[in-house]
């Protein structure tokens, strides 16, 4: 789990090694793949983290159905070892416009599309049990993160609380970053970049010693693993707010314990000790919202059966909650604590929840 | 009034008479088969090539027929038909060429083509009514004289009338005969009821006959020889007691010379033994030992429904004659130059009780074979039946067959379904002999020879369907293999890819070697393969 140093280029190489020595010994070549997706995911009660389960996928050369698959997984994997050995990195949407071409002999291309190349990166990642980022490969990014930390970036060393009411953007990648010094006493995910912006300009960073985190919906990998990182090496303790619907509360549970599609990595992007602040359907009668929440749409209720179903969800609060947004039949947003005033959220509710501890596990 | 002539009856009768055999030409056209423009054409033509293949396969010979059709005035057409047959001596040319309803074989029990019992001398008589021109005949037997005659049917006496006569040196022993007539009211085109098709037809179900054919526009066809056996002539039969009725008996009795109607049924009936004639007496409590002349109607009647609730054996097939399996397979390869061809000739069978017959049924796939999808081609007694498709029991047994369950996928595929109907009597379902009823044994008959074809067809569909599926994969892996194996090379830095490409290949090479000689293996892969998934396993460590 720590940054220990792998020697990418020798771990691809032997990839590749062992698919030669089986062409040399006339064998069909194969490449075993741990299966990702929600038949070989589970929830591990000890690690409190999705992890992936045992089950393999065996991708041979010579099954038609996995052929082109298994030219692209090898393609993958020699492309990363060229960038991580001319230390260059690379967007995966570049990966895949760099290794797009037809193939020789016939009209069909390498990849017609980047959700053909992505999964392969995935499957490169699982295989080896090496990250995306050791592979030099970026993702868009997406999030920022302001508050008194400064953070060294290859040459460049700044502090997060001057730069700006923007804060900073946080790369793809942040296996190199280095957290030269954290003035800080938690971390708070924030859903929504307008929250976080109202909370920068009420100065609740300052004041209570926090560090704002905006994840911009889904918190994406750089975000998740910046956390990740902020908890176990500085161990800081992370809450998080989203809106008081199921999908602000799957943000949170990815956050908490990963995700199903990235279950391998939930190791190193899960912080299982994360609490939830809020929105919460309780909210509602505390802070006198009844006016400000939003109608269920079928889809909602749909998707809140659906999480209450997931084995980390199960707890009895949780369970709770969902049954009441259920009967109440309302979302409500983090925005709508601007019915009572602008101020409110950073003055009043945000402090008051982070004193006296309410929060949901 | 009183002046008028009173005619004399001679003259009456005489005019009458003429009227008569014209008038029966012109009221029973539909069923000698000239109506319509197209039909009368083919009509032509099949008289004359019957008369052909009838006369080599009596004579024991290879036929080589030619037939040349040309256009000369508007719905005028001049047909010359030609074969190599024994030639016809000069006595026998009237006979043969003018006399009507004149077929030697109409009531004998005998397998034969036409069944039409008016033959060539119909042709003739066409070409007459609608041109008023006799019909050149040029025959020679070989010897050293041919004689070219003109002649016209005499309608009076219901004989032919040689006009002409002249006499040719034949220095090169020519033998065979050659008709030439001119026809009005006549149409040619290529359509299924036309003359190519019914040539086409006959050289599949004949194919040990050469045709060679010329189209009015001077395209020449040669439908070619594919089989060097000549057909057994058929055998005439007794008949079998089964199927028999009260006026074949009485019609029966006055050509037999027997003096009592025990020994009668005896020797007249097949598969009738003595010990059965007593069953019958019993049955009937008819005195047999009466003389047949005394038979009457009655007694008759009696005789035939104690006949039927007795148990015969089933008629002797030997005066049956199919193509066989193996010459309709020639045939159709021959001519149709199918990818698949199978062929079946199922063992004899009877309907009504008592009627023997055959069917011979053949699929072929591919290459020549099919119309624009599904073709069924329909014979009796090898004879093609080209009109009233729709009301044949052929066409009925054919189409109530699930052809996808055959591995038939789709409407248009390119299907020949040829069937043959062997037997004495053919029941058709009607004067124009182009359609036989639907008869239960028949019908089953047929749709148990196609099932048995359509089965054989379905093993080569599916072979076929493997073996192209195999091709496409392999294709497919070796398409990948050399952008696979360089970026293999790349990713291992290896020296030379050409090495990893040549092993790959291989690799893939001998899977498919493999598959060809193991069925298990490839069972397995399909079975892999259509999944589709990636093969899934639980790791046990």
């Amino acid at each position: 789990m720590e940054n220990k140093p792998q020697n990418i280029p020798a771990i691809l190489g032997n990839f590749g090694l062992e698919i030669y020595e089986q062409i040399l010994k006339e064998e069909s070549p194969s490449i075993k793949i741990p299966q990702r997706g929600k038949s070989n995911v589970y929830f591990d009660d000890d690690e409190k983290v999705i992890q992936l389960g045992d089950k393999f996928s065996k991708r041979h050369f010579l099954n038609v159905a996995h052929t082109k698959k298994f030219m692209q997984t090898v393609l993958v994997a020699s492309y990363c070892r060229r960038l991580v050995e001319e230390n260059k990195h690379a967007g995966i949407r570049e990966l895949y416009y760099a290794l797009k071409h037809t193939v020789e002999g016939s009209k069909e291309n390498t990849f017609d599309d980047q959700i053909e190349s992505n999964p392969i990166i995935e499957d490169l990642e699982t295989a080896l049990d090496i990250l995306r980022e050791e592979l030099n490969l970026t993702a868009d990014r997406r999030g920022y993160i302001y508050g008194d930390i400064v953070l060294k970036d290859g040459e460049d060393e700044f502090n997060a609380s001057k730069l700006g009411r923007g804060g900073w953007a946080v790369p793809g990648t942040v296996e190199e970053i280095e957290f030269l010094n954290v003035n800080a006493e938690y971390v708070l995910v924030i859903e929504t970049a307008a929250m976080c912006d109202r909370l920068i300009e009420e100065k609740f960073a300052n004041k209570n010693n926090a560090l704002l985190v905006a994840c911009q919906g889904q918190a994406p990998r750089g975000i998740r693993r910046l956390i990740n990182r902020l908890h176990e090496e500085k161990k800081l303790p992370v809450y998080v707010f989203t809106d008081g619907d199921p999908y602000g509360w799957y943000i949170y549970s990815t956050i908490k314990q990963g995700s199903m599609n990235l279950a391998y990595l939930s190791r190193r992007l899960g912080v299982p000790d994360a609490k939830f602040i809020g929105m919460t359907m309780d909210d509602i009668d505390e802070y006198g919202l009844q006016k400000v929440t939003e109608k269920l749409k079928d889809m909602d209720k749909k998707r809140i059966n659906e999480i209450m179903e997931y084995e980390w969800f199960k707890h009895k609060e949780w369970q709770e909650q969902m049954k009441k947004c259920l009967k109440l039949g309302v979302r409500i947003e983090q925005q709508a604590l601007a019915n009572k005033s602008l101020e409110f959220v950073a003055k009043e509710y945000l402090p008051q929840k982070i004193e006296n501890e309410v929060f949901l596990p | 009034m009183s002046e008028t002539k009173v005619k004399h009856a001679d003259e009456i009768f005489k005019s009458f008479k003429m009227q008569s055999v014209s008038e029966f030409f012109k009221k029973n056209a539909a069923m000698l088969g000239y109506t319509g423009k197209l039909r009368s054409l083919t009509t032509l033509v099949h008289e004359g090539v019957t008369n052909s293949l009838d006369a080599c396969e009596e004579a024991r010979l290879f036929p080589d027929i030619s037939v040349y059709i040309s256009e000369i005035g508007p719905e005028h057409y001049r047909v010359i038909m030609e074969d190599n047959a024994s030639g016809i001596p000069l006595d026998y040319i009237p006979h043969v060429f003018g006399k009507m309803l004149a077929g030697s074989k109409a009531h004998r029990n005998i397998q034969s083509r036409g069944q039409q019992g008016i033959g060539v001398s119909g042709a003739v008589m066409y070409s007459q009514v609608t041109t008023g021109k006799p019909t050149e005949v040029v025959t020679s037997t070989g010897d050293k004289i041919i004689n070219k005659v003109n002649i016209k049917i005499d309608v009076e006496k219901n004989a032919g009338e040689i006009i002409s006569r002249e006499t040719l040196k034949n220095p090169d022993k020519w033998r065979g005969t050659r008709i030439n007539l001119e026809a009005k009211n006549l149409q040619y085109n290529r359509s299924k009821y036309g003359p190519y098709s019914y040539l086409k037809m006959t050289a599949i179900a004949n194919p040990h006959t050469r045709i060679l054919f010329v189209e009015p526009d001077g395209t020449k066809i040669l439908f070619d020889r594919n089989v060097r056996v000549i057909p057994k002539n058929p055998k005439e039969m007794k008949p079998h007691p089964h199927g028999t009725s009260a006026d074949d008996i009485l019609s029966m009795i006055k050509n037999s010379s027997a003096t009592r109607v025990r020994t009668f049924l005896v020797s007249e009936f097949t598969r009738v033994s003595t010990k059965k004639v007593e069953e019958i007496e019993q049955i009937s409590g008819l005195d047999l030992d009466i003389n047949p002349k005394k038979v009457d109607w009655e007694y008759a009647e009696k005789l035939v429904n104690a006949i039927k609730q007795i148990t015969f054996m089933a008629p002797p097939t030997e005066g049956l004659i199919p193509i066989g399996a193996d010459s309709v397979k020639l045939g159709l390869e021959g001519i149709l130059a199918p990818e698949f061809v199978h062929t079946v000739t199922r063992s004899p069978q009877t309907y009504h009780g008592g009627i023997a017959f055959i069917v011979e049924a053949g699929i072929a796939y591919g290459g020549g074979a099919g119309n624009n999808g599904l073709d069924i081609i329909r014979y009796a007694n090898r004879t093609p039946l080209i009109f009233d498709q729709g009301g044949c029991c052929i066409t009925e047994a054919a189409k109530s067959i699930d052809w996808k369950r055959y591995g038939v996928k789709d409407d248009n595929a390119p299907l020949t379904i040829f069937v043959n109907l062997v037997s004495t009597h053919i029941p058709y379902t009607s004067a124009g002999k182009q359609a036989i009823a639907t008869e239960e044994e028949i019908y089953n008959e047929i749709r148990f020879a196609l099932m048995e074809a359509g089965r054989s067809l379905s093993r080569y569909l599916s072979g076929k369907r493997r073996a192209h599926e195999k091709l496409t994969k392999k294709k497919t892996l070796l398409r990948y293999v050399v952008e696979t194996s360089n970026a293999l090379g790349s990713l291992i830095k290896a020296e030379d890819n050409s090495k990893i490409i040549k092993a790959l290949t291989d690799i893939v090479e001998k899977k498919y070697d493999f598959e060809e000689t193991n069925g298990s293996e490839e069972k397995a892969n399909q079975i892999l393969e259509e999944n589709g998934a990636e093969e899934v396993s639980e790791n046990g460590e």
